[in-house]
Formats: C-alpha cells, sequence, structure tokens
C-alpha cells in the first residue's frame, strides 16, 4: 500500500517536504516512521487523516500522515 | 445542593482581623465558572480606579471553579489574581499541584483578601474554619523552611500551603507564590502583592469530599483520558522528557530566545535540553493532583558550587531559555540551580531571567559598569553573575534593588539608552517565545491583558498543515503558517485564544486540556456536566472564556490602558540575525491594522473598548 507523508520544520531532513510512502499491508504509524529515520522522542504532533493519531495505529491505503516536531512551549 | 462546587467564597479582611462567606447563587457559578473570571470579577467590583497595586487598597484573589477537584487529569489547578504591581493591570496566574483540589475539600470555591495585616500572619483554613495566625517566626524564611516549620507548627504533614518567599516580603515586583515547593504561581507579581499585605501563607486543609452530580460518568472520563494520555504523542512526550523536551525543537527552529532576544538559535541549547538533562540532574517525574500526565521534573546533583535538591524543583523549559539561552549559558546544573533559588526564594523564574538578560546586555553596552556592579562583571555565559544577581534581586541589595522593579521601571530609572534593551509588554516581561518564529503567538503576547503571556494562545507550529483538525471544532478548517502576519493568522489567533480561554475559566491544564492534548472538546463538555450537574455546550463554555476577557479588558481600560499597549517589542520588528529565520521579522504597520481586526472581531471599539453591544450579549449588565 501507499501512504502519504508530510512532515514539518527540521523533519523535512528526513523527506521532501510531501510524498509518498510504500509500506506492507497493515504496517503502523511507528514502522513508517521508523522507516523514515524519524524516532518517536522527536515527534510532537502525529496527525492522520487530519485526526490525532497514535504511534501503535494501523495504516491503510492512501492514507496521508502529518508529523510535526515537539516545539510548542511550556 | 450544588455538584461541582462548594457555593462559598470565603473573605478575609486583615485590616479588621476578620472573614466572613459570601454564598452567590446558582446563576453566578454557572455566568462566571471560575478562574480568571472570578478574579475579574472581584476586582471590577471591589477596587476604586487607579489604586497603587502594593497598597491595602488592592485584592488579592485565589480562584478554584466549578470543576476544580474532580478527579481527571488536569482539574486540580487555581489561580491568583489581583491589579499587577508590575503592569498595573489585570493580573492572573495560575499552578496546578495540590493546594487547588485541597482548598476546595476544605469548603471554598474562592479567597478574596482584602486589607492589610499590621504585622505578618498566615490563614489556617480547615474544614470551613479560618483562623489568622501570626507569623513573626516564618517571616524571612525562604519557601522551604516555611514549609517545614508550618508542619511542625500545626502537628500535621498533610496540610497544603501555598507561600511567599523573601523575595515577595521585599516586594520585588516579579515575585512569586509556590506552593510545595515545585508548583508556582510564577507571573504578573502576586507575591509582592501578598507580601504588602504581611501576608506570608495560605494554609489549607480539607477532608470534605466533593461532591459530582455523576460520579460514574466522571470515572469513565477519567479511564478514557488517562489511557488516552498514554498513547497521544504531545502527552507521550511531556511524560517522558516535561518541559525540558521541548527545548531542541524550540531552537531547531530558529525561535528560542537567546542573548535577550537578539538571536533565535542558542549554540549551547544541546547542553540544556533533553535528553543532556535527564543524563545528568534528572532524578524523578512528579505530577499534580489526579494527573496522569506526571510532566514535573525533580533534579538532584551532588555538585560543590550548584547542588541540586529533589524536593525545590526542576527546570522547566522556560527556566532552561530564562537562565540558559537569553544569558547564553550552558552550564546545565548552574541554570537548574539558579532556578531553585528562585524557587526558594520566591522569585518568577521568566522575570527573573528577563531582568537579568536586560542587565547584562546593559553591560556589554557600557550602559551598566562595574561602578553599579560593586566591582564585577556581568557578561553573558557568566552562570556566577546569574546566581549572583537573582540572590541580590531577591534580597533587594545593591543593583538588585533596582532590577527588582522588573525591566520597564529599572531602565526608566537606569536610562542612557537601556530603554532600548528593556522588553516588556505592558511592563511585564516576556515568556521564550520568539514572536518573529510564530506570529499568533505574538499576537497573544500583544493582546492577553496580563501583559506578555506565552500561555494566551496554543502555538501556531503545532497547526501547521493537517495538524489542523484539532480545532475543527472551533471552525478553523485552514492550515496554519507559523511565520505568516496576515488575516488568516489573527483569525487562528482570535479562535486558539478562545480555545484555551476555556482552560483559564475552568483552571484546567494546557497539557491535558484542548486543543492539543489528550482531552477533546465533547468529552470536556460531558466532564463538566457530569461534575456539576448542568447541561453545559461548548457555547456556554466559549461565552465565559469571552466574559474573562471582556471583563479583564474592561479592567485594564479602566486603569488607563490603550491601543499602543497592545504591541510588541522592537526586536520583532527587526530582522533576526541568524539561523533558520534569517532575515524574518514582523511589520509594525501590517501589525497594528490586525490589531485594529482583533478588536472589530471582538466587537469592540477603535480604542479597544468592548461595546454596548459585546457587554449586552454577554449579560455583563452591570459593566455597561
Amino acid at each position: 500500500m501507499e501512504v502519504t507523508v508530510a512532515l514539518y520544520e527540521t523533519l523535512r531532513k528526513h523527506y521532501p517536504e510531501r510524498g509518498r510512502v510504500q509500506l506492507e499491508a497493515g504496517a503502523r504509524v511507528a514502522e513508517l516512521l521508523s522507516r523514515l529515520g524519524i524516532a518517536e522522542d522527536d515527534v510532537g504532533i502525529l496527525v492522520v487523516n487530519r485526526k490525532d493519531a497514535q504511534f501503535n495505529q494501523i495504516l491503510e491505503d492512501g492514507d496521508l500522515v502529518t508529523v510535526i516536531p515537539p516545539m510548542g512551549g511550556g | 445542593m450544588p455538584f461541582g462546587y462548594n457555593g462559598k467564597i470565603l473573605h478575609v479582611d486583615l485590616t479588621q482581623g476578620t472573614w466572613r462567606t459570601e454564598e452567590p447563587d446558582e446563576k453566578w457559578y454557572r455566568t462566571y465558572m471560575g478562574g480568571s473570571n472570578f478574579i475579574s470579577y472581584y476586582l471590577l467590583k471591589e477596587l476604586p480606579a487607579g489604586i497603587e497595586p502594593l497598597s491595602a487598597e488592592n485584592i488579592l484573589v485565589f480562584a478554584c471553579s466549578v470543576v476544580t477537584g474532580a478527579p481527571l487529569s488536569g482539574f486540580n489547578r487555581y489561580m491568583v489574581g489581583a491589579k499587577s504591581p508590575l503592569t498595573g493591570g489585570f493580573a492572573e496566574t495560575e499552578a496546578g499541584g495540590y493546594w487547588g483540589p485541597e482548598f476546595k475539600f476544605a469548603g471554598f470555591d474562592a479567597l478574596v483578601v482584602h486589607g492589610r495585616a499590621a504585622k505578618p500572619v498566615y490563614l489556617w483554613i480547615k474544614d470551613g474554619a479560618v483562623e489568622i495566625k501570626d507569623a513573626a517566626g516564618l517571616w524571612g524564611l525562604d519557601n522551604w523552611q516555611t514549609l517545614e516549620r508550618l508542619e511542625a507548627e500545626l502537628e500535621d504533614t498533610r496540610i497544603r500551603v501555598v507561600s511567599i518567599g523573601p523575595a515577595g516580603e521585599h516586594l520585588v515586583r516579579y515575585a512569586c507564590l509556590q506552593n510545595d515547593l515545585e508548583h508556582y504561581n510564577g507571573r504578573t507579581g502576586m507575591g509582592a502583592v501578598m507580601g504588602s499585605k504581611n501576608l506570608k501563607a495560605v494554609v489549607v486543609r480539607g477532608t470534605q469530599k466533593l461532591q459530582m452530580a455523576d460520579p460514574e460518568k466522571v470515572k469513565e472520563i477519567a479511564r478514557w483520558h488517562n489511557e488516552r494520555i498514554k498513547t497521544h504523542p504531545p502527552n507521550v512526550g511531556l511524560t517522558k522528557f516535561g518541559t525540558p523536551g521541548l527545548v531542541k525543537g524550540i531552537n531547531d527552529g530558529g525561535f528560542l530566545p537567546t542573548r535577550n532576544f537578539k538571536e533565535g538559535v542558542f549554540e549551547g541549547a544541546d547542553k540544556l535540553a533533553a535528553p543532556a538533562y535527564h543524563e545528568t540532574i534528572f532524578h524523578s517525574s512528579s505530577t499534580c493532583w489526579a494527573c496522569a500526565v506526571r510532566c514535573k521534573r525533580r533534579v538532584e546533583l551532588k555538585h560543590e558550587k550548584y547542588p541540586l535538591d529533589k524536593r525545590f524543583g526542576g527546570a522547566e523549559y522556560e527556566a532552561l531559555a530564562a537562565l540558559g539561552s537569553m544569558l547564553a549559558i550552558d552550564n546545565l546544573p548552574a541554570v537548574a540551580r539558579g532556578n531553585q533559588i528562585c524557587n526558594l526564594q520566591g522569585l518568577d523564574v521568566v522575570s527573573t531571567g528577563a531582568v537579568i538578560a536586560f542587565a547584562m546586555e546593559c553591560f556589554e553596552n557600557g550602559i551598566l559598569t562595574e561602578a553599579n556592579t560593586g566591582g564585577r562583571t556581568l557578561r553573558y555565559g557568566d552562570s556566577d553573575a546569574m546566581i549572583w544577581l537573582i540572590e541580590q534581586i531577591a534580597n533587594r541589595s545593591g543593583l538588585g534593588d533596582v532590577l527588582a522593579e522588573g525591566v520597564k521601571r529599572a531602565s526608566e530609572k537606569i536610562g542612557r539608552g537601556s530603554e532600548k534593551f528593556a522588553f516588556h509588554i505592558k511592563g511585564q516581561e516576556l515568556a521564550f517565545h520568539d514572536g518573529r518564529g510564530k506570529t499568533g503567538m505574538a499576537m497573544g503576547f500583544a493582546l492577553s491583558p496580563t501583559g506578555a503571556d506565552h500561555i494566551e494562545t496554543p502555538h501556531d507550529v503545532a497547526f501547521q498543515g493537517e495538524g489542523v483538525s484539532k480545532l475543527y471544532p472551533m471552525g478553523l478548517f485552514d492550515p496554519v503558517d507559523p511565520l505568516k502576519t496576515d488575516e488568516a493568522k489573527m483569525r487562528f489567533f482570535f479562535i486558539g485564544q478562545k480555545a484555551w480561554g476555556i482552560n483559564n475559566v475552568l483552571n484546567l491544564c494546557n497539557f491535558t486540556s484542548v486543543p492539543i492534548h489528550a482531552m477533546t472538546f465533547g468529552r470536556l463538555v460531558e466532564a463538566v456536566n457530569a461534575v456539576t450537574g448542568w447541561d453545559v455546550s461548548l457555547y456556554e463554555l466559549l461565552q465565559a472564556t469571552e466574559r474573562s476577557n471582556v471583563m479583564a479588558r474592561v479592567f485594564n481600560n479602566r486603569e488607563g490602558f490603550t491601543p499602543k499597549d497592545d504591541t510588541l517589542i522592537s526586536r520583532w520588528f527587526e530582522e533576526m540575525p541568524g539561523g533558520p529565520l534569517k532575515g524574518k521579522r514582523i511589520d509594525p504597520d501590517t501589525f497594528r491594522d490586525l490589531v485594529a481586526l482583533y478588536y472589530d472581531m471582538s466587537g469592540w471599539d477603535r480604542e479597544g473598548r468592548p461595546t454596548r453591544g459585546k457587554l449586552v450579549e454577554l449579560g455583563l449588565y452591570w459593566l455597561l
């Protein structure tokens, strides 16, 4: 299957701004991040198809995965 | 019988040495709900215009909400407010920990302190009974010594204490309050107001249960929320690293305030950030009442010069920027030690770091010299100078006496061009987020009624691309570009301010609640109704939120604020000198135009005054 990834800020060094990634059917978000070389510690906001997502979420063909690093405030 | 709240507001008059309770009706509670609304309500009702903030005429309000103390993550906060000695306007500052729920369990929803005691006192509130007790033996003690002495005196280690340190006693204009040694009502100088009242501490002990309309429903929401906290990435990061986990991303983004907001990248940031923090000083994580996030850090280090004690609080992101990047200090033990001294002495670490950065930039530019410092140099990167100045400020010794006034007043006294290095908005120093990289954040700094305030709106960066979905229930469907300064960005700010404003009215933690963290708008409404038995809607919560912003604005207008106070620091109108944001600036004319647009959107006139129509819409007839 194929998903689209949209990475922001410094995560763009791992992959272009927006692009397609081939994954085996049933792959989880964690496997996508691993494939792209993104550590979970470097993920602040994770969204799949415009909804909050989790690392263990199973992806489906055509999903849009958005990842933003932690850079909010405290 | 009310659910979620006690129906009692405690008024203590320190001048007279008396107390009484007020019992507002349900309509009042449902109209104002808590937090910042309770504060602005009493400020507008009780204070004549133009009073001196450190006089006996000021009041000090401790406010919980109708849901504080419900066993849900983040429902533990309380807010403290008054007329600010820093800004001369509306002030509120929140803290988590355990004091807020304990105060509710003692039978009250808010405390309004009037007058000034003739000599140092503390309040002892236990299950509806109130005593004003002698604090002569506590005056001069730091926050840790105060807590230990009170536990011994009252023979109870389960008391919850909010206190001021020597900085509050010395009326440092940015003195803070603390509870349980690791939670702080940091901003707006409420410690100085408490000190001006000769009030050292408010001690509470409550054994009453919070009556909730549907306890089983609350339990179900708590289970759902806490489970989601374990897997929701923003919460996962906070649980693992706390706010020190944010240093890297903010520095990488190019907006980590460095050398008094001159730069946005600190070359030593990695030495302050997670994982270095965890490898060198981290002891354990800690939390607030009923909260599953556990974002608080405890630190410990055996060190000759910079020892760290796990009881005295671990540096948060803001402290790492305040005493680290802002001063070009990359010595983590020194920064964490400086933070613990601020905690014990009762200084807001944000303003303290900003004030020291101001002093260092003045020294680097020859405006302050060794003649002002007793022969000491004040160079960027000097950890010992940082710690020395913290102690000078807390005790109002030497140069510290001038710096204790905050950068606005200090620069007016120092003169000689120091004003151009004194960065504040409405008189309050800025927390550490460079508005050139987060222009929505900049709008919050300019438009917050408390002066520069970084928790007025969620951070722009979280709403890039499809991350925007978190504000869909508020009607925001378009992605947010962190760097743009345009109408769409003002709409983002306008909506974001309302979303986070809910947390200010209900006293919820931004790290558990909407729109970034694990809670959702729908489940939050369910939670409020399960606690109170009401049938509130998101619309009603947003109306209460807008009431809070409007009442604070009315108070500030009354105290003489005008649109010229809704502005930014000069440095953000200049180009960022380097890093990923090199060349980025905010255009002052565009920004001024957007502030006027905000007034239009808010139903305020061009002088920034809420219109008659807006006041009537919100049911604030008494302000017409």
